[in-house]
């Protein structure tokens, strides 16, 4: 456990520039500002790595990287998407609270290989003491002679800055983030052009998860190999996991992948007592949901995720048990989604209010029996339509929830209350007596 | 770019590489439904409604921003296109108010038309609908922002082709209000192209609000007349008036834009002081009498006030048709008068100040220099500034000279701030600096002429320009040396290699000029006939208080006792009834067939939308009557036609640049610089009531430097000739800018 990003944790001052020199931190950067190391052969070591985009999309890192064109002239940046607000997850604030070197040194690795000479680090905006935290990074990196403008006298640049965003979810989605970044409403580009090719200021622009350069000092210090051995095939290295909701121990969990998930809630110190578990959303609020069975069967890594009928996504596990109601949860969920809205495309500005008023009113006991069907059409319709994958991330749990409770939702349009209730109301009569 | 070939719906099709999937399938008349889609505004992708289906790509796609690429094979209306498509159609729908009964825009709704195919007859929504507050955006365009579909077409416009940021998106999700930053409304000289890209009810024309149903409304193909450009309208009527124009596509003269001035002067029409039938003033009275005893009494008067032909001053406006003019001097030299002029308010008539432009309308977008010289194209003619804009857009670097620093919807280099008297000097250096640089003889007479650095900079752009273009506007009219300065305009433009942009005469002045509208040697022009003995007067659409560079004296003349004054006029009140002998009511805009020449020098021919209200009858046909009780030979015309066809045949009166003659300014160090606002210019744009109210409308300042109003001991608000002072950091030293709408004073 605690193997890369967050292999300081338990050290003194873990996020200093001492305490992260001291455990081989920057090794890598000084080579290659020594010139020992060369962009083709980081990316054939990240593509041995088996290293995959960590912020839930998952695409491989090594082969994003060699999309980019790092011989065309201009400008080019590299993005680090730290905006982290997917419902569930807040591992990427822990790497930048305890270990922000190793996401200064894997962006500056990143500059390197798409030879970009600057770099920006979108922080999200409820994030106050991981942006202190970076920036007290950045600075120190700065005087250690680390960032800046012809490193060592070479002819290697890379100057990183830090930028706070304001609290919209949207700007989590790359290219929202890429116009927020530039100071213009959070609202996503429609693709394509893609990012590598026009991305920030209309430049190419590599864009990567926190934990995702944070893994990248760590994979070429040690080699890919060493990474993708301590993962499954298809899914290499550790996965940090946020587990939440229904368990003792709520904590992020820096697992190998291909951990069982009974390991992780184990490591979670389980559910409370007397509790059984109900669901498991395993990878942030936008995947679908599973059942207890479904879930207790499968280890976490993308491959046995995705067979059980979800997404690894951002590794954020939210834990039910048998006290939730899955009628009010969901309705919490499209209010999210129906708040978090940019209102760009029609489908996801139209259709998230929709799906969140329907639900509300069930939650009210005003609900319909055709409302079931409704919500379903309403969430297949906008599946697939929008601009961003927000659209889609509003429709997955309505689709996934009703499919696995759909006894729950009716019994609520029924009854005009949860089932759930009264079955727990029933446990504490019993217990009682 | 490389062909390709795609199919779509099964058609097989070549296009090009990279073109996007909707202006393929536009082109070859395969119906794509959009809402934020423009073919002349960036792509948005926003509204969905495009979606269609491509072979191997999993989801819809968006046919706008979609570009093609080899091979693809598309389906517009397959079951998964159609299935994306209703879907949007119903999410459009579940907010969107269904009142069309009582919105404006129903019968020409975009949404509305598209509902029909894809949408249900049924809806599912059972939820309360969204309702937005409205802000209000001015005088010209009505909100009812409830009804928006967030295409943000309206924003897209602002930003990229009226150069405004003033409408957006604010708030977010089912929040979205496309709404201004600011309250005071939209400042665009062309916001009214908001209403027609608005593709529902959301943003309609503020004076037309539940005036008629479209489909109650009569449309005719027009052409507006307030500008050199000759935009394309159609005119709607009901009931004989006029009720709104809208703007009508031709891509080489006004694109698919028109300006505000021409969209909403059609108000004018149905104005108050329109003059419905024939009067003749008796004895200090005014009677109305039939239009036989009218005329009568007007032809007598001439003949007897007129002793002499040339006795006789024939003055029209530079908004009549080509038809009218050519009638009006036709009469005029066959009666045996020369003094024939549309040019009232130029400061300067001496020959010469003419001078044809070399460029066209559609090459200025592609120039990669302009001077912009004694003018603010953006409102005075705005659709030349938009090519200007585009130009700049795609690279163009601008130079301007005015007396004030405007507020251009593009980017300046440099912004010389240059008095009316120092224009000349200024131009001489830049002549000069021209000369030095390109190592040709210095003429003796530029020799003394004193350089400057600012000067020179403007010199070096005009000759590192490959294609640039010298803009001449029209506050050149109110410079006594304009003469002179349009022929050192041409001498620059012909040492650096650059186009000519003439606009310094608006409206239909090209017509005037074509057949021939201004004195030949033996005739005396606008100025002379207020100052010598011409003792009858025939006037066309001439508001004396207005028009005339001096109107006191206009005014003065027309008042006495001796000077017999015939006017044709589409209005009448109190300066018309104070210097007119006989009203002879004419038909307006709009109201009668004729020919407008734009800049390009294309004839565009129009035929009348509406009848002309009361007793008041086409100019054509008046003068035409007129000219045979006179017993002229030569008028013996059935339609306008024959007389536009005439008109065309004959050559135009060639005036020859000769700039020798410099004309001195008067001996007072500051000198004024009258301009009307924009929506001031004419009879028509005055009367309309919703532009006088807009925010340009109500432009009424005159601009001074500090040091200036130091020396005139003028405060802020204190009033200039009437008009209120403002002082300002962007006006040359020594003269005065008034920008106003009202009546011309010296």
């Amino acid at each position: 456990m605690n193997e890369v990003c967050f292999k300081n944790i338990d050290k003194e001052n873990p996020a200093s520039l001492a305490t992260y020199e001291a455990h081989g931190g920057y090794k890598v950067w000084r080579k290659i500002l020594n010139g020992e190391m060369t962009p083709d052969e980081i990316i054939a070591e990240l593509k041995t790595s088996g290293l995959r985009g960590r912020g839930g999309a998952g695409f491989p890192t090594g082969l994003k990287w060699s999309f980019m064109p790092r011989n065309q002239e201009g400008q080019k940046y590299v993005v680090c998407n730290s905006d982290e607000g997917e419902p569930g997850t807040c591992h990427d604030r822990d790497i930048l609270r305890y270990n922000p070197h190793s996401v200064i040194e894997g962006m500056a690795i990143a500059g390197f290989v798409m030879n970009a000479s600057v770099g920006y680090n979108y922080i999200r905006g409820e994030f106050m003491e991981p942006y202190y935290r970076f920036e007290e990074g950045l600075k120190d990196a700065y005087e250690a002679g680390l960032l800046g403008k012809n490193l060592k006298g070479g002819s290697v640049s890379f100057d990183l800055y830090t930028h706070l965003g304001a609290g919209a979810y949207i700007c989590g989605e790359e290219t929202a983030l890429l116009e927020s970044l530039e100071g213009k409403k959070g609202q996503p580009r429609f693709k394509p052009p893609f990012p590598a090719n026009v991305g920030l200021y209309g430049k190419p622009t590599t864009i990567n998860n926190t934990e995702t350069f944070a893994s990248v000092p760590e994979i070429l210090s040690r080699g890919g190999q060493w990474f993708a051995d301590l993962g499954v095939e298809n899914s290499g290295g550790t996965k940090c996991f946020s587990v939440t909701g229904n368990v003792k121990k709520p904590a992020n969990f820096e697992v190998p992948m291909g951990t069982p998930f009974s390991k992780l809630l184990e490591l979670a110190g389980g559910l409370k007592e007397g509790r059984k578990l109900k669901a498991v959303i395993p990878g942030g609020s936008s995947t679908p949901i599973l059942t207890a069975d479904t879930a207790m069967q499968m280890t976490m890594d993308y491959d046995s995720i995705a067979n059980a009928g979800s997404m690894l996504g951002a590794g954020s596990v939210i834990v039910m048990d048998d006290t939730t109601c899955m009628v009010k949860t969901l309705t919490r969920l499209a209010h999210f989604y129906y708040d978090e809205s940019c209102g760009q495309c029609t489908p996801c500005r139209e259709g998230t209010g929709w799906l969140y008023r329907m639900l509300q009113r069930i939650l009210d006991g005003n609900g319909k029996k055709e409302d079931l069907d409704l919500l379903l059409s309403v969430g297949e319709k906008i599946m697939g339509n929008t601009i961003c994958a927000l659209g889609d991330a509003a429709a997955t749990p309505v689709e996934s929830f009703i499919k696995h409770f759909r006894e729950e939702f009716e019994y609520y349009i029924e009854h005009g209350r949860s089932m759930v209730e009264v079955e727990h109301n029933l446990i504490e009569e019993v217990a009682s007596v | 770019m490389s062909e390709i070939e795609i199919e779509i719906d099964g058609q097989l099709l070549s296009a090009n590489q990279g073109d996007s999937i909707i202006t393929i399938a536009d082109r070859e008349g395969i119906e794509v439904p959009r809402f934020c889609y423009h073919k002349k505004l960036s792509v948005a992708a926003n509204c969905r409604m495009c979606l269609v289906d491509i072979e191997g790509v999993p989801k819809a796609q968006p046919a706008c921003s979609t570009p093609a690429a080899s091979g693809m094979k598309i389906h517009t209306k397959n079951d998964k296109a159609k299935f994306a498509q209703k879907a949007v159609m119903e999410f459009l729908l579940i907010n969107h108010p269904l009142d069309c009964p009582i919105c404006d825009q129903g019968g020409e709704c975009e949404l509305q038309d598209v509902a029909m195919e894809y949408g249900s007859d049924v809806s599912k929504f059972n939820e309360g609908k969204r309702i937005v507050p409205d802000k209000g955006i001015g005088a010209l365009i009505q909100t009812d922002m409830t009804r928006c579909i967030h295409c943000t077409r309206c924003v897209r416009f602002g930003a990229e082709v009226a150069g405004i940021v003033e409408m957006g998106g604010t708030g977010r999700g089912e929040g979205v209000k496309i709404e201004p930053f600011l309250t005071e409304g939209i400042q665009s000289e062309l916001s009214g192209n908001m209403i027609d890209v608005c593709p529902v009810g959301a943003l309609t024309s503020k004076p037309f609000r539940y005036e008629a149903r479209t489909w109650q409304m009569n449309a005719v193909q027009s052409v507006a007349r307030h500008d050199l450009v000759g935009s394309n309208i159609f005119t709607q009527s009901y009931r004989g008036k006029v009720k709104r124009v809208v703007a009508r596509d031709n891509d080489s003269v006004n694109e698919t834009w028109i300006s505000d001035r021409d969209r909403f002067s059609y108000e004018g029409l149905n104005h108050e002081s329109r003059s419905l039938k024939p009067k003749v003033k008796k004895n200090g009275e005014w009677l109305e009498v039939d239009w036989q005893e009218a005329l009568a009494f007007a032809i007598e008067g001439i003949k007897n006030n007129a002793e002499r032909p040339e006795q006789l001053g024939v003055l029209a406006s530079k908004n009549a048709s080509l038809e009218e003019y050519y009638l009006m001097q036709k009469l005029a030299r066959s009666f045996g008068t020369e003094n024939i002029d549309f040019r009232l308010d130029h400061a300067n008539l001496s020959p010469g100040s003419s001078m044809d432009s070399s460029i066209t309308l559609s090459e200025i977008e592609s120039v990669d220099h302009a001077l912009i010289l004694s003018s603010y194209t953006r409102l005075e003619q705005p659709m030349i500034n938009h090519r200007i804009r585009k130009a700049v857009i795609n690279g163009a670097t601008v130079n301007t000279i005015n007396s004030k620093k405007f507020d251009f919807n593009f980017k300046t280099k440099i912004d010389l701030l240059t008095a009316p008297q120092a224009l000349l000097p200024a131009l001489q250096s830049i002549l000069k600096s021209l000369y030095l640089k390109t190592k040709a003889d210095l003429p003796e007479q530029l020799s003394k002429v004193n350089s400057s650095d600012e000067h020179d900079k403007i010199a070096n752009d005009l000759i590192a320009s490959e294609n640039g273009v010298i803009v001449l506007g029209e506050h050149l009219k109110s410079n006594p040396s304009n003469s002179v300065i349009i022929s050192t305009v041409s001498q620059i433009a012909q040492i650096s290699n650059s186009k000519i942009a003439n606009l310094t005469l608006s409206g239909n002045a090209h017509s005037a000029e074509k057949v021939g509208f201004i004195p030949t040697n033996q005739g005396m022009n606008a100025a002379s006939m207020l100052t010598e003995s011409c003792k009858a007067f025939l006037l066309m659409d001439v508001d004396s208080q207005y028009d005339f560079f001096n109107p006191k004296l206009a005014m003065d003349l027309f008042n006495k006792d001796d000077v017999f004054v015939v006017s044709l006029t589409s209005f009448e009140d109190q300066s018309t009834l104070l210097s007119a002998d006989v009203i002879l009511p004419m038909a307006s805009f709009y109201e009668t067939s004729g020919t407008h020449i734009n800049f390009d020098g294309i004839a565009q021919s129009f035929s009348a939308s509406v009848k002309s209200p009361g007793d008041s009858k086409p100019g054509w046909k008046i003068i035409k009557v007129m000219a045979d009780l006179l017993e002229l030979e030569g008028f013996s015309f059935v339609d306008s036609s024959q007389v536009a066809e005439e008109a065309l045949l004959s050559s135009k009166v060639q005036t020859q640049i000769n700039g020798s003659i410099a004309e001195s300014f008067e001996d007072s160090d500051i000198t004024t610089l009258w301009q009307y606002a924009p929506y001031a210019i004419d009879n028509v744009t005055r009367r309309a009531k919703a532009l006088q109210e807009s925010n340009i409308g109500k432009i009424n300042s005159a601009y001074i430097a500090k040091s200036t109003a130091k020396k005139l001991s003028l405060s802020q608000d204190d009033l200039y000739l009437g008009v209120p002072v403002s002082i300002s950091d962007d006006v040359a030293e020594d003269c005065v800018f008034v920008h106003t709408s009202q009546a011309r004073r010296v």
